[in-house]
């Protein structure tokens, strides 16, 4: 189901274009990944889903939570802006409060009561295990137990849409997979999640739909599966132990519907017509023929060489025009 | 050499590019002397009203209000009551009151008191009128001291060319005394030389005397015979022998003396007496020119003497004349006389310290800065909150944001205004009854400073150009407020703007309830005004709140976003 969904959305900046044309949908329950370079339009985007600022052309719309009849987001904000948590590449907290004050202030202006409010604090201190630092000041806190302080914030009125922009930007590799994984758990909690960042790695560990943004354009968008189906290699790469084993491996290879294969010695170069579906057969060989697999490069392109691809094809296509 | 030029031409291009920096740092303060300048750029006292209080205006009391009226003063006139001019200067309508007596000349030796009437608390402008006013009553008190001393003088001038006419007179009568005195000692030595010895009596009787003495001879011969008759009839008349011895005792004496006078002969007398008379009708006939001599003298004397006495008669009544000139001079005392006016100031919120007078003023001061500058400080706090984009987010009405600050602030000058008030009850006895009402003016006109020094902080982005901001527009509000330049100096069209200065409307409250003890009922058009400057302010304030928050909001998150790109930069180099 629809939460969001950006219809032929445009921001000019100075009669500049940020961003153009943009149409995508982010569906409830997704981790929605905006990923670009910096100065791409990729915050821009995030600020824009987010209500920050309005598109000069197109529309942003909101689907409400058990209604059909969509809003737009921007002419509605002040509805909907409650259902949205946001938590921006700083910080977003009161440095001089302790945490729980922070987590008291911003749910009490939420108008939840003290109660209910009580209990989110207390689960939300132990999921970001910040339960025994509940009376230290936020600024006397490390960055990742802010970073995780800040997220609490933006989750203390239960929202159903999170957004975040570079969370994971200023961490270390630890942070960064600390966090990811909160993402995660709080995903399944039911919560949409929108993060901006230009740490694919990250990116691609937590989101199942990414949006690639490249010069105020999304080339590409979706699934993460459906937007790397493009820039899938048409090769494989396998290595066994001894010579003889390569020799049965390439008899038996032969059957199979390949185009072609390369001896390179020690290892061999397979074109296959479809790699997913010989993938199996190949398995099925080497544990019939009890061959020792030494190494198999069947790498999936990243989600950095994808938006390299996109990056190199756009400037060459850039230097031919 | 080239270095320091390059990098102050750097700073100068960021100074200026910085725009509301560029505009505060370096305008502002042009700004406020330009302005300061062309109010002040005076030496008119345009805006003074003098109350004038006078039994009755009289030539004399309305040629000194010309006198003021010379120095652009406005005057007001009071017929009633000096009572009424006073409340005009504690209402703040009038600036000195002056109670001028009937009639400014001096007519006797006491001096004319003129009272001023001044409110001590706007020291500046007490000082200002007084020495101008006064500087008037000196030079009417210069002519009235001129007008006695030229009036004595005539007197004296007068007097001297009196006695100088006198002089002559005198000199004359004493020229006539003189010759006078002269034919009088004539007159003595001639009289002197009449002899009045009685000749001695002479033996030579002329013949007439002779025939006398023959007569009296026998005039006496024929007056014993009839003593004698007279004695023989008494011896017969039959008298007691006593009287009858008595009468002729008396008789026979007269016979005797008769008969003595017959022996001695008394013809020979009578010769003599003629001789003698001879002499005598000599000397007379000698005395009588020597006295007809002396009569002319004397007639000569006598209208010497008549002319003397004509002229000590004039003398006489000149010197009465003088001492009637003189006498009718009634201001003979020296004091009356140099200084004919004397003035008295009268405080019209009785007698207090200075602090009592300063406090209103330092206490309007201390919350104007206070509220303007903690007012900017709050809302550039929330602007520099990292936390001020969450609250983009929180379904909170920008209403209850900006009154949230509003009431920070207030409380804490509330705590303020409790301590100052609290601590003012220390040094000044009187303050106990006008707290209440001093606290709510205060409040209301903390409320307005509030608001702008909140207004400040929106619109500015930096927090030292907003507190610049904010002390820039607390000078103006205490430069065009009186309290250091009187605001009686400016021309009428500015006056008329100050005069609406939220710090001149809050210090004017507070001063009027706290020295002079006026009811807040009094003043309620000037709280009013203060009130609806709050109530503009705080729409202004959301208004503005409406239309910048996003752009706000914007703002920070690409401050954020670029100190972020900057950071990556950075760290990547690295």
């Amino acid at each position: 189901m629809a939460l969001i969904r950006l219809q032929g959305v445009t921001k000019e900046y100075r009669k500049r274009k940020v961003l153009e044309n943009v149409n995508l949908t982010i569906e409830e329950g997704d981790i929605f990944g905006v990923i670009g370079q910096s100065g791409s339009g990729k915050t821009t985007l995030l600020n824009l889903i987010a209500g920050f600022i309005e598109p000069t052309d197109g529309q942003v719309i909101y689907f409400p939570e058990g209604s059909t009849k969509e809003k737009d987001l921007h002419r509605h904000f002040s509805q909907i802006k409650k259902h949205i948590g946001y938590t921006p590449q700083h910080n977003s907290l009161y440095p001089k409060l302790t945490v729980q004050e922070n987590l008291w202030h911003f749910g009490r202006l939420y108008k939840i009561d003290k109660q209910t409010l009580s209990t989110n604090i207390r689960n939300l201190l132990n999921f970001t295990h910040l339960i025994d630092y509940r009376n230290f000041l936020a600024e006397q806190l490390s960055g990742g137990m802010q970073k995780r302080l800040d997220l609490s914030c933006s989750l203390v009125h239960k929202p159903r849409l999170l957004i975040l922009d570079e969370p994971t930007a200023d961490l270390d590799p630890i942070l960064q997979r600390e966090i990811a994984h909160l993402l995660q758990e709080v995903n399944k909690q039911g919560v949409t999640i929108i993060i901006a960042s230009h740490h694919l790695e990250s990116i691609e560990n937590i989101c199942n739909k990414v949006a690639i943004v490249h010069q105020g354009k999304v080339h590409t968008h979706g699934l993460l599966e459906d937007v790397r189906r493009p820039y899938l290699r048409d090769h494989f790469t396998i290595r066994v132990r001894s010579t003889e084993q390569k020799q049965l491996l390439i008899e038996k290879l032969k059957v199979l519907p390949i185009h072609k294969i390369i001896d390179k010695g020690h290892s061999l170069v397979i074109y296959p017509s479809n790699v997913e579906s010989i993938m199996s057969n190949l398995i099925r060989i080497i544990k019939e023929e009890n061959l020792y697999l030494h190494d198999l490069d069947l790498r999936r392109p990243s989600l950095h060489e994808i938006f390299e691809k996109i990056a190199t094809s756009t400037e060459s296509e850039g230097q031919v025009k | 050499m080239a270095a320091i030029w390059l990098l102050t031409v750097k700073n100068i291009k960021l100074l200026l590019r910085a725009k509301w920096s560029a505009l505060i740092v370096i305008f502002a303060p042009l700004l406020l002397i330009l302005l300061l300048g062309l109010s002040y750029n005076t030496s008119d006292n345009f805006g003074i009203i003098v109350g004038v209080y006078a039994p009755q205006f009289t030539e004399e009391t309305n040629a000194f209000t010309d006198l003021l009226r010379t120095e652009q003063f406005t005057i007001r006139e009071y017929h009633e009551d000096v009572q009424k001019c006073v409340d005009d200067i504690k209402g703040g309508t009038v600036h000195t009151c002056i109670s001028l007596p009937e009639q400014l000349h001096v007519q006797d030796n006491t001096q004319k008191e003129i009272v001023f009437y001044v409110d001590p608390s706007r020291i500046n402008l007490v000082w200002m009128v007084q020495e101008t006013v006064k500087s008037k009553f000196n030079i009417k008190a210069q002519e009235i001291t001129q007008e006695l001393t030229q009036d004595i003088l005539s007197k004296i001038s007068e007097t001297q060319s009196q006695l100088s006419a006198q002089e002559a007179n005198l000199g004359t009568a004493k020229e006539k005394a003189s010759t006078a005195g002269q034919s009088t000692s004539t007159i003595v030595q001639d009289l002197k030389t009449i002899d009045f010895q009685i000749p001695e009596r002479s033996a030579n009787f002329s013949g007439n005397i002779s025939e006398a003495g023959s007569d009296l001879t026998e005039r006496l011969t024929n007056t014993k015979e009839k003593l004698t008759d007279a004695s023989t009839a008494v011896k017969k008349a039959g008298l007691e022998e006593a009287e009858e011895e008595e009468i002729i005792k008396a008789i026979a004496g007269g016979i005797n003396t008769i008969s003595s006078l017959l022996d001695s002969g008394a013809g020979e007398l009578l010769i003599s007496l003629q001789k003698d008379l001879t002499v005598v009708t000599d000397k007379l006939s000698t005395a009588s020119s020597v006295v007809s001599s002396s009569t002319g003298t004397l007639t000569a004397s006598a209208a010497d003497l008549e002319q003397v006495s004509a002229s000590l008669e004039s003398a006489k009544s000149a010197v009465s004349e003088m001492q009637a000139k003189l006498g009718s001079l009634k201001v003979t005392d020296a004091q009356t006389i140099t200084s004919p006016l004397v003035t008295k100031i009268e405080k019209v919120s009785g007698e207090k310290t200075y602090l009592n007078y300063l406090f209103p003023a330092l206490l309007v001061l201390v919350i104007m800065f206070s509220t303007l500058l903690l007012g900017t400080t709050l809302v550039l706090l929330e602007k520099h909150s990292p936390a001020f984009l969450r609250n983009f987010f929180v379904p909170v009405s920008k209403f209850t944001f900006i009154t949230s600050t509003y009431v920070t602030n207030i409380i804490l000058i509330i705590t303020q205004i409790i301590v100052i008030l609290g601590i003012s009850l220390f040094f000044i006895d009187d303050a106990l009854g006008s707290l209440a009402s001093v606290a709510l003016i205060l409040f209301i006109g903390a409320s307005v400073f509030t608001f702008i020094g909140m207004i400040i902080g929106y619109l500015f982005t930096s927090e030292e150009t907003a507190t610049l901001a904010s002390i820039s527009i607390g000078s103006v509000f205490l430069l065009f407020s009186g309290i250091i330049l009187p605001l009686e100096a400016v021309p009428p069209f500015i006056r008329g703007i100050a005069g609406f200065n939220p710090f001149v409307l809050t210090e004017k409250l507070v001063r009027e309830v706290f020295l002079f003890g006026t009811p807040l009922s009094q003043n309620l058009l000037d709280l009013g005004i203060l009130a609806g400057y709050a109530v503009v302010l705080f729409i202004a304030i959301w208004i503005m709140e409406s239309v910048l928050h996003k752009h706000l909001v914007q703002r920070f998150m690409h401050r954020h976003h670029v100190f972020h790109r900057q950071r990556e930069k950075q760290l990547k180099n690295i």
